[in-house]
């Protein structure tokens, strides 16, 4: 019982010295204007890549979907919705950025539109530790406003390894996703797109369809950006 | 002084519980790697794999008394209508709309589209019915 309790306790430290890093502020802090609106409809729109890898606007767009359904909100079927923008002539959304936003509600039925620039899609095998390094701006904005509900600027950084290597220290292995193996194949690759889709929406205040929709306002903002770069 | 500790082990307990549980709201099997596959090379090998996951996303929601995920009816009629077969299309855009009011406005369009010029203009190329 006693090691219980000083484990849970030394996690509590933990969990307080982290905290403790970012910036002390809550979810409604951060993101008044999303809490206002309430939007429920989000249009993901092609995101623009400024990264090296060829193939990262589709490991993207693939696995968007899931972690912002998991947030509660509904996403219009990205499939279908590429598509048509597709046939308007757009391949991605920087064609897209001087349309008025009330377009998309008018022709998508969308609350909000996410914008996203990938600026960074790094694959690095190493032999200690291999890592999936994903720098991404992301951007909600309303389209009956136009103003922004909710943003993300940063670098998320998926471990290839788990748990094999050695670094990172107690906060860093917390903040670790455990994932199984080094394994290049493409199916497998693709689940490490989406854990860094999941970590980069990590601050996102929940939507309709989460239990905790309109529950998580006083919720500590963390901030996840790393402090350098 | 126990009760006091116990109190704030409860405390510590209950939201790492709650958080836990937000992973049963959907079940979306390999619906992100069969998408990515059919995104990355547009075949009828991967159109049809991409199909079958959706149906068994549809089918395991169902068995797991789960909502069934966001776009994924409407994705499923989408392909139908790619493979000329409307008129599914149509139940399963009407299904998405049921089920999430917010994409009746989109479901409504492709609806208006299939009824009124056929599938010609969504899937250029092939052939009415």
């Amino acid at each position: 019982m006693t090691k219980l309790i000083r484990c849970l306790f030394s996690s509590f430290i933990v969990m307080v010295l982290a905290s403790g890093c970012a910036p002390q502020t809550t979810k409604i802090e951060e993101f008044p204007r999303l809490y206002e609106e309430q939007p429920t409809s989000i249009l993901i729109l092609p995101p623009m890549n400024e990264s090296t890898a060829a193939d990262a606007k589709e490991y993207y767009s693939t696995t968007i979907q899931e972690p912002l359904a998991y947030s509660g909100y509904y996403t219009l079927p990205y499939v279908i919705t590429s598509d048509m923008l597709k046939m308007e002539g757009i391949y991605d959304s920087e064609l897209l950025v001087d349309v008025p936003l009330g377009k998309f509600k008018e022709y998508f039925g969308a609350d909000a539109v996410l914008f996203t620039k990938i600026k960074e899609w790094d694959l690095s095998y190493l032999v200690v530790a291999s890592t999936l390094t994903v720098s991404i701006d992301s951007v909600l904005k309303s389209t009956t406003s136009n103003e922004v509900l909710w943003n993300y600027t940063g670098t998320v950084v998926v471990d290839l390894s788990g748990g094999v290597g050695n670094g990172g220290g107690v906060i860093g292995l917390a903040l670790k996703v455990v994932v199984i193996a080094i394994n290049s194949a493409m199916a497998e690759y693709v689940k490490y797109a989406r854990e860094a889709n999941y970590k980069a929406l990590a601050t996102m205040p929940f939507g309709k369809y989460h239990l905790q929709h309109n529950k998580d306002q006083n919720i500590q903002f963390i901030d996840l950006t790393p402090e350098e770069k | 002084m126990k009760k006091k500790v116990l109190l704030l082990l409860l405390c510590l307990i209950i939201p790492i519980i709650s958080g836990c549980t937000t992973n049963k709201m959907y079940y979306f099997g390999d619906y992100s790697e069969t998408l990515y596959a059919y995104e990355k090379n547009q075949n009828d090998e991967s159109l049809i794999k991409h199909l079958q996951e959706l149906d068994r996303v549809i089918q395991e929601s169902k068995e797991k008394s789960l909502r069934v995920p966001p776009g994924i009816y409407a994705e499923f009629g989408y392909l139908k209508l790619k493979m000329n077969k409307p008129k599914e299309a149509v139940e399963y855009f009407n299904a998405e709309s049921q089920l999430y009011p917010e994409a009746k406005h989109l479901m409504d369009r492709l609806i208006n589209k299939v009824e009124t010029q056929g599938n010609s203009e969504l899937n250029s190329g092939a052939k009415n019915d």
